[in-house]
């Protein structure tokens, strides 16, 4: 083959080499100067980033192994959005001296999963797309139990070792399943023999289940609330958005490309599971009061919704999810960020630790209500649309029932995330969060933040473009 | 190659034997005969070997030391072993209270299974070979990695101290050398182009690797002969069961027949090395060839196959004892870097060389 | 006699599967896994697929479960045990187990499973070290670049659980 064609790969190979520049560069640094490496790796992926924009060739390698379109490169570059802004918000988390000396540690693993994630989006075969899967997870586990102080940081390591392991077991029985029903691992194989057979189904569920893990849909999200809380927010904050988002991506583009053929009968176990993970989540996220956990129920129930877009199955389907991830990175991290923000200035990490909040961080208040009306899909801010979208997609495919459950449960997470903006605005608190000044790095990732909300939501032509490239998965 | 074909094939005379066996009783029962049959010629072979081996190893460390050895039990001292195991199977069993008995019990068993597995792909001489595997090296890599689970069971299910450092030593020590043996076994695997034992033997019938191969097939011989000395946990490598400070490590707790298991599979274990390591730098049952000289090396094929693979064989047992004589033995630190700093990135860099010279045609 | 065999294996691996998910001493159950694992490799020298059957030996049998012992030894003494289940969960336990096995069986055994069209592949070294190195369609270039990727990211992540701050050790 030719060699030239390995532009295609472009993203991942900039990301392996921005890897390998991190380890290197690890070794020329002095010990005493291990902080320099963090401003060092932040410009190297802020590179990274830009050069992703860039637009290139797509097609597929490797015999249909690999194969990228205008929508990968879309959703890659979604990721490393949402990764840069984390790298941002992290920066002053990693100058603390107890983290200082594993900055570059850090950065490498976090770079290696996203390595494993743009191979998973860009698999052509399930042997790509699940080596992409467990790449994307294991080290996550070397980065939740970053705290090395922090018992709960160690026991959120070891369950989402665990609980990524016992997924990927259940994913691997159904692959092989289908493996052995269709005789091929490649997509464009399996979906020319994919039938409604019983064989094909007992699969499909277990790789549901297995994906379900990764997604964190209710019932498979026991271990997200316990990881959440206990890892480091810079971790919790990628776990949730970059993560999530990516094995959103894949799952959406396998359901809509490999299964179409039973698409029937998927519909009826997304429907359901889009029921319960709302439903479920909504009410367990009412009663929590550490913000993480708080996070963590909300990000389940976003994941809810998304199940709407999916049902759509169809290129406006597509599109609204893609539209979703790309709202819910910059909403979610602004979340995110104001709580990293918080908790490494007064380490406060509880609803009730936020009363009074505004009257001595209004800016960063300010900024916590705007990512909490747009997680909950109030409209100036780009949440709404997302919402939206998904809402009309599957509202399109003649889900209307469907809808109302979706719309109720909007309503009820209003409720819970208006508590915090309360707790923020309202409630008295004579000894509220002090004032403070955070870094340079973070105030430009929230500002990206802040931007991304906007810009998103008000530039139509960024879900025009996205509707345009999302046809490609159907013809 | 013309020069091969008067040397006695024993594919012949097994070929016979499975003839006869079929004109008797029916496929089914000739099957289980000659398993059984090719069980129990290994098994007098183990018994016979490992009464040898120690025989030998106790007249190899007389001459280092300066000194007669056994000489007193039969003609030359020949005896002595067998007295020994006779006093071996005399002894009492001594079972341990709060010991793991079943682990405890089945340790040497797995030790001995191992060694079992490993011989069985040994070609001893021209078509005799129990299973002539098509992935032959990569078989033996496997088998014998099966060998460690038997030291490090026997370490733990003995609940005593002694036994459980002298299993986590040599448990770090197998698996850190393992490595090494399979990438010196593969430099010659790449000159060949086969992994399979019988293939690689015909392979040298100009030559063998040793010679053959310039200096890269002599330095994986060097590390194949360190590594897997480490690997059999013997001196000056034998951390495991550093007598003057585990007492006698993972099998401290053993006694009697047990003890005698573990004792045989490791001389076992020396051989299949030396059997190996013979066969794939050596020749194996090969003769003494040299490239075209027709003459001379039908001369050599004169010799039997078997002696040939049975001197080099014992030429390497030498070579293994006399380490284990001449040198201290070392730190477990000391071990671990020499394999991890030393041997490993060497024979990395080895196989690169050693593929570079195969691609441009160098090697003879 | 290969049916012989077949049936002997898959006894050893059934029999051993549930002892060593029954038996209360950690170190057993990790020698009955390995004899499911040794077990399983007869399957591979049973379809003559030596290599395969080697890689199952060196990788699981000799890597992974030596590793499991490994850890086993470092971490845990020869007296412990684990408690008895609770019964109503062993109840359940085996409830969802056999139900589960029922339902997979029956789909299995009602499947017509059809032979793939493509040709049987010599199974010798040469031609898998080819595939495996192969950039076209059914070659493993790609995955088995990106697993070096995975390793690497888990050696890392491995050393970042393991690694001492500098304050740590002034402390120790």
């Amino acid at each position: 083959m030719d060699f030239g064609q390995f532009i295609l790969m472009r993203h991942e190979l900039l990301l392996i080499l921005a890897a390998v520049i991190v380890l290197i560069a690890e070794l020329a640094v002095s010990e005493s100067s291990k902080a320099r490496i963090i401003p060092f790796a932040l410009g190297l992926f802020a590179l990274v980033t830009i050069a992703g924009f860039i637009p290139g060739e797509t097609g597929t390698l490797f015999g249909g192994s690999y194969q990228s379109n205008e929508l990968t490169t879309m959703m890659k570059n979604v990721l490393n959005m949402g990764v840069l802004i984390i790298f941002l918000q992290s920066e002053s988390w990693l100058k603390k001296p107890e983290n200082v000396d594993k900055a570059s540690e850090y950065f490498v693993l976090t770079l290696a999963t996203l390595v494993g994630m743009n191979y998973m989006i860009s698999a052509g075969d399930f042997l790509i797309f699940y080596v992409g899967l467990e790449t994307a997870t294991i080290p996550i586990a070397g980065l939740a139990a970053f705290d090395k102080l922090k018992s709960r940081s160690a026991e959120a390591g070891i369950k989402l070792i665990l609980s990524s392991a016992l997924s990927s077991g259940i994913l691997l029985f159904g692959l092989s399943m289908i493996y052995g029903a269709t005789g091929s691992i490649y997509f464009a194989d399996v979906l020319k023999n994919v039938s409604a057979t019983p064989l094909i189904i007992m699969g499909f569920i277990f790789f549901v289940a297995g994906m379900g893990f990764k997604i964190s849909l209710v019932p498979f999200h026991f271990w997200t609330a316990d990881v959440y809380e206990g890892a480091p927010i810079g971790v919790t904050s990628y776990l949730s958005v970059v993560s999530k988002g990516a094995a959103v991506f894949i799952f959406t583009i396998v359901l809509f490309t490999v299964f179409r053929p039973i698409m029937e009968q998927w519909q009826h176990l997304i429907y359901t599971l889009a029921v319960m993970t709302m439903t479920l989540a909504n009410l367990f996220a009412l009663r929590q009061d550490n913000l993480k956990r708080f996070l963590a129920f909300s990000s389940i129930a976003q994941a809810g919704f998304i199940l709407l877009g999916i049902l759509g199955a169809n290129g406006m389907g597509m599109a609204s999810v893609v539209y979703f991830v790309l709202v819910y990175v910059f909403t979610n991290l602004g979340a995110f960020g104001v709580v990293a923000a918080v908790s490494a200035a007064s380490g406060v990490e509880t609803i009730s630790g936020y009363n009074g909040l505004y009257k001595t961080n209004p800016k960063l208040s300010l900024l916590m209500t705007l990512s909490l009306f747009s997680l909950a899909g109030i409209p100036p801010v780009a949440g709404f649309f997302g919402k939206f979208f998904l809402f009309t997609s599957a509202a399109g495919s003649g889900y209307f029932i469907l809808v109302l459950i979706a719309v109720l449960n909007a309503t009820i997470s209003l409720y819970y995330y208006l508590r915090v903006v309360k707790a923020m605005f309202i409630d008295a608190n004579e000894d509220p969060a002090p004032t403070f000044r955070s870094s340079n790095a973070m105030r430009l990732g929230l500002i990206m933040c802040l931007a991304g909300m906007f810009i998103i939501g008000f530039a139509s032509t960024i879900f025009d473009y996205l509707r345009n490239i999302s046809d490609v998965l159907f013809n | 190659m013309s020069s091969t074909s008067t040397i006695y094939d024993f594919s012949t005379l097994t070929g016979s034997i499975d003839a006869a066996l079929h004109n008797w009783m029916s496929p089914g029962l000739v099957l289980t005969a000659e398993l059984v049959l090719v069980g129990l010629i290994f098994l007098t072979f183990y018994a016979l070997l490992g009464l040898f081996l120690v025989y030998l190893e106790r007249k190899v460390c007389a001459v280092m030391q300066n000194r007669y050895g056994p000489n007193r039990v039969g003609p030359l001292g020949l005896l002595q072993t067998i007295a020994d195991l006779i006093k071996l199977l005399m002894k009492e069993l001594i079972p341990i209270r709060k010991a793991d008995q079943f682990l405890f019990n089945l340790a040497p068993f797995i030790v001995i299974i191992a060694s079992f597995m490993a011989i069985a792909a040994t070609p001893f001489a021209k078509g005799l070979q129990a299973v002539d595997l098509n992935i032959g090296v990569f078989y033996v890599m496997a088998v014998s990695s099966l060998g460690v689970v038997g030291i490090l069971l026997a370490g733990w299910s003995s609940n005593s101290k002694y036994s459980l450092i002298g299993a986590m030593r040599s448990g770090a020590q197998i698996v850190s050398y393992e490595l090494s043996v399979g990438l010196s076994l593969l430099a010659i695997v790449v000159f060949s182009g086969t992994m399979q034992l019988s293939g690689i033997v015909e392979s040298q019938a100009d030559g063998w690797w040793i010679f053959k191969g310039h200096i890269p097939a002599f330095i994986s011989f060097v590390i194949f002969l360190v590594a897997s000395t480490a690997e059999i946990n013997r001196g000056p490598f034998d951390l495991a069961e550093a007598e003057s400070e585990l007492t006698a490590g993972f099998h401290t707790e053993y006694s009697g027949i047990k003890f005698a298991f573990f004792f045989l599979a490791e001389y076992i274990n020396m051989f299949i090395v030396a059997a190996i390591g013979a066969t794939v730098f050596l020749g194996g049952w090969m003769p003494f060839h040299i490239g075209n000289w027709e003459a001379f090396n039908h001369v050599m094929d004169f010799i039997p196959s078997m002696v040939w693979f049975f001197l080099k064989t014992f030429f390497v047992v030498y070579l293994i004892m006399w380490f284990k004589w001449t040198f201290p033995r070392l730190r477990i630190d000391q071990l671990l870097t020499l394999e991890w700093k030393y041997l490993m990135p060497i024979s990395l860099i080895n196989i690169v060389v050693i593929a570079f010279i195969v691609l441009m045609g160098w090697h003879f | 006699m290969n049916v012989v065999m077949f049936y002997l294996l898959s006894a050893i691996i059934l029999i051993f599967s549930l002892l060593s998910i029954t038996t209360r001493k950690i170190l057993r159950a990790a020698v009955y896994l390995l004899f499911v694992l040794v077990a399983t490799s007869g399957f591979y020298f049973l379809l003559n697929y030596e290599f395969m059957a080697a890689v199952q030996l060196t990788l699981y049998a000799g890597g992974i479960v030596v590793l499991i012992i490994f850890s086993i030894l470092l971490t845990s003494h020869i007296s412990h045990k684990f408690k008895h289940p609770a019964l109503l969960n062993l109840l359940m336990g085996a409830g969802v187990a056999v139900i589960g096995a029922g339902v997979a069986l029956y789909i299995i055994f009602n499947e017509k499973f059809t032979a793939n069209g493509q040709p049987e592949l010599p199974v010798d070294m040469t031609a898998i070290g080819t595939q495996l190195l192969s950039t076209e369609k059914n070659g493993y270039v790609l995955p088995f670049e990106l697993i070096s990727v995975l390793l690497l990211a888990a050696i890392i992540a491995a050393i970042v659980i393991a690694k001492k701050g500098k304050q740590e050790e002034k402390e120790s």
